[in-house]
């Protein structure tokens, strides 16, 4: 368990580090629709915390950093859980 | 390379839930064989890990970005079948809570990045030839992650070109050519960074790396 603790704060640390190096220019998909001239239709799902920003929170840092935190919680819980109903109950025999 | 709701056409969509609805319960059969419980912190760590590293964009050239997709980096900490299972949740949180990819899309963006991500796993295995040197794994997985998102967009093009909303444009015959040619720059970005973290855990924590140990043919409770 102090393992999964300290890789998870790694990864933590990691994020709030990088998170203003990171770019906002479109991706390789978005630059394709764009330079075609396409416009994205109007999505049926906007999410709850669209592109990575917590509703009412302004600040560009704080916001992501809060959506990512709660998004990095989020996998690991279901991850977690999956795994779990998934893998072998016992441990292969000695 | 998410593709958003609206982009593909329903027979399409439908199509490609069914593709990763056939993949998703080959990898659960695969876990569910070859994984216990003692395994399971480690998917969930490596899960948020791949999470975190999508969210961050890296720069590449002409004012577009790129970001990992982590689907080799998976496959060589968890072996393929918890590879998919694990990249699959990263992209259903995604979609459902921020936007990052449709809902109607799911089972392409499955396809796309957590079946050919996961299966990058055999594609490391053809390329070492399961020889113990170190220098030609990291060379097989530097390939094979560049490969993982080469042919993922390639998967992407060919989906979308075919759809009504690019027809307009020439279809399959312009979004290939577009997809390739940006991820071909990507892939590299990716195949640098799993092959430098691979390669530190090869060096610090080899016992992480359950996806080489399957590769070499070594049964889980055999490997400590």
């Amino acid at each position: 368990m102090r393992g999964v603790t300290k890789a998870i704060i790694l990864i933590i640390v990691g994020l709030a580090m990088l998170i203003p190096f990171a770019s906002t220019f479109p991706d390789g998909l978005e630059k394709v629709v764009e330079s075609l001239g396409l416009e994205e239709p109007e999505s049926i799902w906007r999410g709850l915390m669209p592109d990575y920003t917590f509703p009412f929170l302004e600040n560009p840092y704080a916001t992501k950093l809060i959506s990512g935190l709660i998004g990095l919680f989020l996998t690991f819980s279901i991850a977690w859980s999956v795994g779990w109903a998934i893998a072998r109950k016992h441990s292969f025999k000695k | 390379m998410h593709i958003p709701d609206g982009f593909l056409d329903p027979y399409l969509s439908v199509l490609m839930h069914i593709i990763a609805l056939v993949s998703l319960t080959w990898a659960w059969k695969g876990v569910k064989k070859t994984l216990p419980h003692s395994f399971v912190p480690l998917m969930a760590v490596s899960s948020a890990f791949v999470f975190v590293g999508q969210m961050l964009n890296f720069p590449i050239v002409y004012g577009t970005s790129g970001h990992l997709v982590g689907g080799t980096f998976l496959a060589m900490l968890l072996g393929p079948h918890a590879a998919v299972i694990s990249m699959t949740i990263v992209i259903l949180i995604q979609a459902v809570f921020f936007a990052d990819g449709g809902i109607s899309t799911f089972g392409a963006n499955i396809f796309n990045m957590a079946v050919i991500g996961g299966l990058s796993f055999y594609l490391v295995k053809l390329l070492s030839n399961v020889s113990s040197s170190q220098k030609r794994f990291s060379v097989s997985i530097f390939v094979a992650s560049w490969l993982s998102v080469v042919l993922g967009a390639l998967a992407t093009a060919i989906q979308i070109g075919v759809s009504s909303m690019f027809a307009s444009v020439g279809g399959v015959k312009v979004t290939v050519p577009a997809m390739l040619f940006w991820h071909v720059i990507i892939g590299v970005g990716e195949a640098v960074i799993t092959a430098s973290l691979t390669s530190q855990f090869l060096r610090i924590k080899p016992a992480m790396l359950n996806g080489l140990a399957m590769l070499r043919g070594i049964a889980y409770e055999r490997r400590y």
